[in-house]
């Protein structure tokens, strides 16, 4: 019996490894244009379209902007384009404007700006050395043909088109990464509904719009009487300019193409990463403090009103590092900026979005959209509703692949340390929202891709 | 025999307990004659393995004997990501569940025995850096019955059998990558089971000598896991260690896992002396499966000095509950022995599981399917004392797909879109000595 069993048992595991090397196959899925034509693809926007992350452009986190993603996409489908160009900085001076980094000061993670102070964070930046008129660091100019990827940091529908402010704010002089793209001669004349307008594209992404109510927002609601774009964007002039914009692109309805809304900003880490109970409760608790129990947190408004902070009122990124530091004022700490409204400065406008800014925002931002909507109806464009979806991710966040995504600031994966601007993870998650329109309105399969493969913030090891 | 050498005798085959061979991680391999006829069993009195497909037809069973059967599965699975890329493999593993049983009494009126055999089981490894990982990249889960079982005839037409089904042994072995900020980490998660008891009965009705019926019941036992270990690998050690190591602070977790019961009903037909053909039924109640917890405790100090607040974490968080949401799955099953010579018996059969698993929930660790069932195997005789079983079975598994979408619908995204394709292999061989 046994030597049945010890010859037999051999024989019977190799015929099972003989029949184990049949491997089952999946078919890939497969990828589809539709009835659209990706072979030359063109990206209109502002810093979210440029690959802007981190406070900065960088050549690392420019490669995986949301464009570059889709125009990789788009190739699966056999109608891509052959190749895509972004604007990207020479290799020795790859880290462009320079970006924020995550660095341990003072025995905690914080993020750390470059700054001269710190070397820029041996950050290879693209400085010229010259200053523009708005004050901004010159960039090195980028030598290349017209990019694919027309995204620039900081542009808005305003400053889009020069006739709506009179030709008197040439933007080619003003932003560095606006005029580092533009000759000499085009710098103080050609602004950049002209300047798209020189693409031919056979299909086109336009996500515009952010910067009319975020540069707002982003300053605690503060308007500079100096800078003719900081303001909430008005609905006429959006108008005027968003149509001009779309309709370029579609060269009226004929190119076929995505208009993406405006999220509402104050989902971003940048608003909500300092809640004023967590700030209140601190100060409370702080034990140098005479009479913590009795102080709070004090902040100017919009309309100079000095008041105890609400809930409802949103505190900047920024205004953490001004929070309780000396005032400069007759009373230096303990009685530090914010805790009090008489003894001392109450927290400054610009670092609070407070509660009548806030429904300002939002009410606008509703107003711009309806405008988005309607234009991209008019120009047979699709509309990717960028505020429903980052409302939903800011609310609950998204898992994929069993890895859970969050827009809390940082350890979240999707916001990089900005505050404002998604990590490469956060871009892969947006060209999956443009794919999943794209797809239903132009009856495409462009397969999305995992967002796991790409990073969140890079913590140090 | 007694049951602590028939233990130390399963022992020697205990390698690892089974790949799932039916639907869920059930394993439907109780014998090596039965395996032959696609796994019939319920309605026939074949050998001493009707302890494990009805403990009813036991007293029927010819002779008193002991057996010993061992299978050799081998699972080849395939994966591919709903975003495209490469198509992910299983690692080839060999999982060998096995049964044993010993039985004597007085023939045609009762009978005494014990069975060890292997009911539930999954061992699966991803392919490295598979878009699962960090949902599992391992998972070895085994199970072994002792059932010492009593059955009795009240006629040569009826018979009816109740054994103790007795979770001897049970392990947990669950792997996989947690994605930090710094870079993949690992968690393993490693238990064994508490002794848990529950009953597999059955009733044998012969009214001819040309047909026969037979129904069967196997409670549920959960298997659970108290105070397994929780173990880290690839945890920041330098900048970042501070701020991301407070939340994986847990040593230990608990667990429950059910395995459930199970309702056959078989018939069997003996057209002549030569021929028998068997037809099962049965229903595995997987709707017991609803969600997968772990309670997390213990402190290894990665959060500084232990407090009840930083206690117990893994991912920040104390628990963590993954819906299953199983349902209970039928299978049919129909087999036939052809007895060709004295000496030699041959033996096919056929069988469809339904799928335990949902659509849009389907786990790595489960990737559930409906399935194709074939299998044969023959008996070779040289003596009317000794029988040499060999089986083979193989296991189409459907192809399985399920979108983000589903997940995101199904709140199920701690797992991943894309397409699960398994087929099985499982040679298998036994020894038969009655006497």
């Amino acid at each position: 019996m046994k030597p049945i069993v010890k010859y037999s048992a051999p024989a019977l595991a190799l015929l099972g490894l003989a029949l184990g090397g049949c491997q089952p196959n999946i078919d890939a899925p497969a990828a589809a244009a539709g009835s659209a034509d990706f072979t030359s693809y063109v990206a209109v926007g502002n810093s979210l379209t440029s690959g802007y992350s981190d406070g900065g452009l960088y050549n690392e986190a420019q490669a995986t902007s949301y464009p570059a993603i889709l125009a990789q996409q788009f190739g699966k489908t056999g109608k891509g384009p052959a190749s895509f160009m972004q604007p990207s900085f020479a290799p020795a001076q790859q880290d462009g404007s320079g970006y924020i980094k995550l660095q341990v000061v003072n025995g905690a993670l914080a993020p750390v700006i470059p700054s001269a102070a710190n070397s820029y964070l041996g950050e290879k930046l693209a400085a010229t050395g010259s200053v523009l008129a708005s004050g901004q660091l010159q960039l090195a100019a980028y030598s290349g043909a017209q990019p694919d990827n027309l995204g620039v940091p900081g542009i808005s529908v305003l400053s889009s088109l020069s006739a709506l402010t009179n030709g008197l704010a040439p933007y080619g002089l003003l932003n560095p990464f606006y005029e580092r793209l533009l000759t000499a001669a085009e710098k103080p004349s050609k602004d950049y509904v002209t300047y798209i307008g020189q693409k031919t594209p056979t299909f086109f992404t336009c996500w515009m719009g952010n910067n009319d109510v975020l540069t707002y927002a982003s300053n605690g609601g503060v308007a500079s009487a100096a800078d003719p774009f900081s303001n909430l964007t008005d609905t006429t002039r959006f108008g005027i300019g968003y149509r001009a914009i779309l309709s370029t692109m579609s060269k009226r309805g004929t190119v076929a193409g995505i208009a993406a809304n405006i999220p509402n900003v104050t989902g971003i880490p940048y608003f909500t990463t300092v809640p004023v109970a967590t700030v209140i409760a601190s100060i409370k608790a702080n034990p140098q403090l005479p009479n913590a129990a009795a102080a709070s947190l004090y902040i100017t408004t919009g309309t100079g009103t000095v008041r105890v902070a609400t809930s409802a009122d949103l505190l900047t990124l920024t205004a953490q590092a001004v929070i309780g530091t000396a005032s400069g004022t007759a009373n230096p700490f303990p009685v530090g900026v914010g805790y009090s409204a008489t003894q001392s400065n109450p927290l400054p406008s610009k670092y609070v979005l407070d509660e009548a800014e806030v429904a300002a925002v939002v009410a606008r931002t509703t107003q711009l959209n309806a405008i988005i909507a309607k234009t991209a109806r008019q120009n047979k464009v699709a509309l990717a509703d960028m505020n429903t979806f980052f409302t939903t991710v800011a609310q609950q966040g998204v898992a994929f692949n069993a890895v859970s995504n969050t827009a809390v600031f940082a350890s979240g994966n999707l916001f990089g340390l900005d505050g404002v601007h998604p990590t490469p993870r956060g871009y892969a998650l947006v060209a999956n929202e443009l794919i999943r329109n794209i797809n239903n309105f132009y009856g495409a399969s462009i397969p999305t891709v995992n967002i796991n493969e790409y990073r969140g913030v890079v913590f140090p090891q | 025999m007694t049951l602590k050498t028939l233990l130390l005798a399963s022992g020697a085959l205990l390698g690892s307990a089974a790949t799932a061979a039916a639907s869920g991680f059930q394993v439907n391999l109780g014998g090596q004659q039965n395996i032959g006829m696609g796994g019939v069993g319920v309605g026939l009195s074949l050998d001493q393995a009707a302890m494990f497909y009805n403990p009813g037809a036991l007293a029927m069973v010819r002779a008193n004997g002991v057996q010993v059967g061992a299978n050799f599965a081998l699972a080849r699975g395939a994966y591919t990501s709903e975003n495209g890329g490469a198509q992910r493999d299983l690692q080839h593993l060999l999982v060998t569940p096995f049964n044993l049983y010993a039985a004597f009494g007085k023939e045609g009126k009762y009978k005494f025995g014990v069975g060890v055999y292997t009911p539930y089981g999954s061992q699966l490894r991803y392919a490295d850096n598979w878009e699962g990982r960090y949902s599992l990249t391992e998972i070895n889960l085994q199970s072994v019955y002792v059932q010492p079982t009593f059955s009795y005839a009240f006629s040569p037409q009826f018979s009816v059998g109740v054994g103790v089904t007795m979770l001897a042994y049970g392990s947990v072995n669950l792997q996989k990558d947690i994605p930090l900020p710094t870079g993949p980490g690992h968690i393993t998660l490693d238990g064994t089971t508490k002794f848990q008891m529950g009953v597999n009965a059955g009733l044998y009705f012969k009214p001819s000598d040309k047909l026969s019926l037979g129904i069967s019941y196997r409670s549920k036992i959960d298997a659970q896991v108290k105070g397994g270990s929780v173990s880290y690998a690839g945890l920041p050690t330098g900048a970042s260690a501070a701020a991301i190591n407070r939340g994986f602070t847990a040593t230990n977790f608990d667990a429950t896992l059910p395995l459930p019961a199970t309702a056959s009903v078989g018939i069997g037909i003996m057209p002549t002396d030569r021929l028998t053909i068997g037809v099962d039924a049965s229903l595995v109640f997987w709707s017991a499966y609803r969600t997968l917890d772990f309670n997390f405790s213990g402190n290894n100090g990665n959060a500084g000095t232990p407090t009840p607040a930083n206690t117990g974490l893994v991912g920040g968080s104390t628990t963590s509950t993954s819906k299953r949401y199983y349902q209970d799955a039928l299978a049919f099953r129909v087999g036939g022995q052809y007895k060709a010579t004295e000496q030699l018996i041959v033996r096919l059969g056929s069988a469809y599981d339904f799928a335990a698993v949902k659509d849009g929930y389907v786990t790595p660790e489960t990737p559930d399917a409906g399935r194709y069932i074939a299998t044969a195997g023959l008996t070779y005789q040289p003596n009317p004392h000794l029988g040499i079983d060999a089986s083979f079975q193989f296991e189409r598994f459907a192809k399985r797909s399920q979108s983000q979408a589903d997940l995101l619908n199904n709140g199920t995204t701690d797992r991943v879109a894309g397409t699960y394709r398994t087929d099985i292999f499982i040679p298998g061989i036994g020894v038969r000595y009655s006497f």
